[in-house]
């Protein structure tokens, strides 16, 4: 009998409450998501290095987890006693039936059970079709192949979502029997008589509280533009505190704030429903700043990562193609004969690649060094950080490389070739693009009539600055071209055998890296496939993107869910209030606009809030990634925006809906 | 002394066929410009549903209701809410103010949902808790304020707007009988200084007896009407418990 009850109450509560269901439903769906990632490995033509970083990015994902297991449980534990408060009520009238505290406990066990099951069937359900998609977006990040669509299933990432989601059940469920125990009769049958009382701040305070904040957050803005965000320090964690307590301070304050300022203007206060929507949001925000504090730092932290986090994996993705022109380079120090050395180990080169490639890098007889070319365009470079650029990048060496074995290189990756005479040298930078200053000032080099002795020959620069590569994961941040009979007698710096592999081009780069890492050669030396250079960039830019997404989503959802809910259930103490508007003569039409200003303001002031801490988030976060390479934010702000908005504004309508419903329908009247 | 209210042969019906009850049953009688009139009877008898339709809050089955020569039961939804807040006004057993916001802000809602300039407003309110002696109370929130201090507000909220009608209804249940008669002289001196109209519904002989007039609902009927004239109040009391007594089975609530 009581389990028809509580599955009768499930079904009553879910239309009630879908917002929850849906919501648990779909954090279900994207733990699942989330942690079925190295099953993926099934539909992907991947390399073993690949392989590997897909296994720490589970390690990432499963710490990740833990993180997001906590931000849910709250959201469920929370959400619980707020669907239990609802029900004061209805437990009020079981009591006086007679019935006891704990068969209304076992009572709310089995319906906390039923709907846990439910969502966790849905969202399971969900996370296996999501994750057939998923692997598309993994394989484009790895910039791999698709095999033959394989059907993906985890049964780990099942299993670990069914223990965590139970155990975050069971703690909700402790919680409920708790505060049930707590009950007394009479205030569950009194619950929806009772008249909030108006807690009311002192205005000086309100004002002071104010104040306070917009300082400390003002200060805490200032100090963190000036001082950066590449160090974690403690400075940093001081202005983070500084800001966090701000923004509480600034939601404790600010409704005292605006009612004060609004009610100083007669006109727009006495108007309409003004008045009543004000008090109502004064009235809620008094005991709602913390959550919306909570939620407005959620809310930054999302946009922040969501902007930077697709930056990141952009500028990532231009650096690895620049970082492995070849499937196999080979670097060894000075003079040597790597063939031949590869050959003394058995391993016949041919098997692998039909065009290899063995050329030299010199060091040139004048003390040159990058500062020598950068130390003529230097009014090109950025003023406020030219004292950093003079440290760290003019003493880095210029080598040398012949033109003919340049253009044998071009021949390898099917590029036209470099023509220069005989007085000539080329900038060639496999780099530089990444930094924008340090490009453009190159380029105004080149442009510009210059000369360098290299080796006793006077050579003028190529016009134009060149930027295909010439090993895989390039030391050098600059390397001129120049004539062959330049480099008579000249000093060799490092021998490179580079190619691309034949056939199945991943298997037979894991086949080479497996002969050569088991080869001895009688110098020094080292190799990087292009498999490998990619997986790391898939990999870092796999990290980036999978926990911004997921941190980002679940606390999207959470926020937004947080904030429906307490609106929703409001709804219901409200209702009273709008029946009364009602009676004394407010038609639908103008409850319906009062009910819509009163949830958007709750919705879009934390929203407000965390966009203006983003604004000076996202600028420092630029400055910070600058240095190797630019987020172009404009672009990621705007998917970041139009995905927060699409999320958190189907809340907002969902609640909007929601609670006309409840405030205007099978009304009193 | 021109008519504001005409109600004529209104019933209501509630249930389907299988289980149909008459709440109220060709109920007919007028209301007087100036005029206080009471409406007694038992729970259940069909009083708040009268007051009710009355009200346009709730629509009758059949018959008319007009006031001020405007037929309530044909209008719109919309022009129905223009009505209620231009010629209605309101008081309740549980006073019905908004918790969130001042007496001063209970009493101005009703001008402001009209969209009356916020000076004149503003003015006006203060003319009518002058009337009303509740100047003093009028900044602070209804969960300060006692019973009859709040029924004095919403009695305030009720007047604001100069309605053709005010309607109340058992606006002393919720009072102590101190609290009851200071409330009943302050709607006496409404409806005599400034000649507001009256329709309030209890099950108070006290109360009613600073009606002019009494109409008697029993199971959805009129039954009787009682007219004070220039009876004394205690004379109309004992009338009115004479009748109450007739209704029968109502002595619990008189005693």
């Amino acid at each position: 009998m009581y389990f028809k009850l509580s599955l009768r109450n499930v079904r009553k509560s879910f239309s009630d409450y879908t917002l929850y269901f849906l919501t648990l439903t779909f954090g279900v769906c994207v733990f699942y998501v989330f942690n079925s990632i190295e099953a993926q490995k099934a539909m992907l033509h991947i390399s073993r290095s690949a392989l590997e970083i897909m296994k720490s990015i589970t390690y990432v994902m499963d710490i990740v987890s833990v993180f997001v297991s906590f931000i849910l449980g709250f959201l469920i534990v929370y959400a619980n006693s707020f669907l239990i408060r609802r029900r004061k009520r209805e437990f009020g009238i079981y009591m006086t039936l007679g019935m006891e505290k704990g068969k209304i406990s076992r009572l709310l066990v089995s319906e906390t059970i039923i709907i846990g099951i439910f969502s966790l069937a849905v969202g399971l359900l969900g996370g296996v079709f999501i994750s057939q998609g998923l692997s598309v977006i993994t394989a484009k990040l790895f910039e791999v192949d698709m095999k033959d669509y394989t059907f993906i299933f985890s049964l780990s990432a099942l299993l670990k979502t069914i223990l965590y989601f139970g155990i975050i059940f069971v703690i909700a469920i402790a919680v409920n029997t708790f505060a049930i125990s707590k009950y007394r009769l009479i205030d569950l049958i009194n619950a929806e008589k009772k008249n909030e009382k108006q807690k009311l701040k002192n205005p000086v305070v309100t004002w002071l509280m104010f104040i306070a904040a917009v300082l400390l957050i003002g200060v805490a803005y200032k100090m963190v533009m000036k001082n950066g965000i590449m160090r974690f320090d403690n400075t940093l964690l001081f202005e983070c505190i500084m800001g966090a307590v701000g923004t509480f301070l600034l939601f404790a304050s600010l409704s005292g704030f605006l009612l004060d300022i609004i009610k100083a203007n007669k006109e727009s206060y006495y108007k309409g429903l003004n008045m009543f929507i004000m008090r109502q949001i004064n009235s809620r925000i008094n005991t709602a700043h913390i959550s919306m504090s909570f939620i407005c730092l959620m809310l930054f932290v999302t946009i922040g990562i969501f902007s930077t986090g697709l930056g990141i994996t952009r500028v990532l993705n231009m650096g690895y193609k620049d970082a492995a022109p070849f499937d196999i380079s080979v670097t060894a120090e000075k003079d040597a004969d790597i063939i031949k050395a590869l050959e003394g180990n058995g391993v016949d080169i041919s098997a692998y690649a039909s065009d290899v490639q063995q050329y030299k890098l010199y060091l040139p007889a004048e003390k040159t060094t990058a500062g020598t070319i950068f130390s003529s365009v230097e009014d090109a470079l950025p003023a406020e950080n030219l004292e950093k650029i003079r440290a760290d990048i003019y003493p880095l060496p210029l080598h040398l490389i012949s033109v003919s074995a340049y253009n044998r290189l071009l021949d390898i990756q099917k590029k036209p070739h470099v023509d220069l005479t005989g007085s000539q040298f080329a900038i060639l930078s496999q780099y530089v693009w990444q930094d924008v200053y340090l490009q453009d000032s190159l380029e105004r080099y080149a442009k510009q009539p210059n000369k360098l002795t290299i080796n006793g020959n006077a050579l003028s620069v190529y016009p134009k600055v060149l930027s295909d590569g010439i090993v895989n994961n390039s030391y050098e941040l600059i390397t001129l071209v120049v004539p062959d009979e330049v480099l008579m007698n000249c000093e060799y710096v490092r021998t490179v055998l580079c190619f691309n592999c034949k056939g199945d081009s991943v298997a037979v780069q894991d086949e080479f890296i497996e002969a050569i890492s088991a080869a001895k050669f009688g110098f020094g030396y080292s190799y990087a496939s292009k498999s490998e250079i990619l997986a790391q960039a898939g990999g870092s830019k796999a990290i980036i993107s999978f926990i911004g997404i997921y941190i980002g989503i679940i606390f999207i959802i959470t926020s937004a869910a947080v904030l429906a809910l307490q609106q929703l259930s409001e709804a219901a103490d409200n209702k009273r209030r709008y029946t009364i508007l009602k009676k004394i003569g407010a038609d639908n039409r103008l409850l319906s606009k009062a009910i819509f200003k009163q949830t958007a303001i709750y919705f879009f002031i934390p929203l407000a809030v965390a966009c203006i801490h983003s604004v000076v988030g996202i600028k420092v976060a630029n400055d910070a990634i600058r240095q190797i390479g630019s987020l172009n934010a404009g672009a990621n702000i705007l998917i970041t925006a139009v995905t927060i908005l699409a999320i958190y504004g189907a809340y907002f309508l969902a609640t909007y809906v929601g609670s006309r419903n409840i405030i205007l329908k099978n009304g009193s009247m | 002394m021109g008519e504001i209210l005409k109600v004529s042969n209104v019933e209501k019906y509630y249930g389907n066929k299988g289980s149909l009850t008459k709440a109220l049953d060709k109920v007919s009688f007028s209301v007087n410009e100036g005029e206080f009139t009471g409406i007694m009877g038992s729970s259940g008898s069909g009083k708040t549903t009268l007051l009710n339709c009355v009200s346009t809050i709730d629509s009758v089955t059949t018959g008319k209701i007009v006031i001020r020569d405007r037929d309530i039961t044909a209008m719109k939804s919309r022009d129905l809410a223009k009505f209620r807040r231009e010629e209605l006004g309101f008081m309740f057993q549980e006073y019905n103010l908004l918790d969130t916001l001042t007496g001063f802000e209970n009493i101005i809602l009703p001008l402001t949902i009209s969209g009356e300039g916020h000076k004149t407003a503003i003015e006006k309110v203060h003319m009518v808790a002058q009337r009303l002696e509740i100047e003093e109370i009028i900044d602070k929130y209804p969960y300060e304020m006692s019973g009859g201090q709040r029924q004095r507000i919403a009695a305030a909220r009720a007047i604001i707007t100069n309605p053709a009608l005010i309607l109340a209804d058992e606006p002393t249940g919720a009072l102590d009988s101190k609290s009851a008669r200071m409330l009943m002289e302050c709607l006496e001196n409404l409806n005599k200084s400034m000649r507001a109209t009256i329709l309030m519904v209890t099950h108070d002989a006290f109360t009613a007896s600073y009606c002019h007039r009494i109409l008697f609902i029993k199971d959805g009927k009129i039954f009787n009407e009682l007219v004070r004239g220039s009876d004394s109040r205690k004379v109309f009391f004992s009338k009115i418990i004479d009748v109450v007594t007739l209704l029968g089975g109502d002595a619990s609530n008189v005693l």
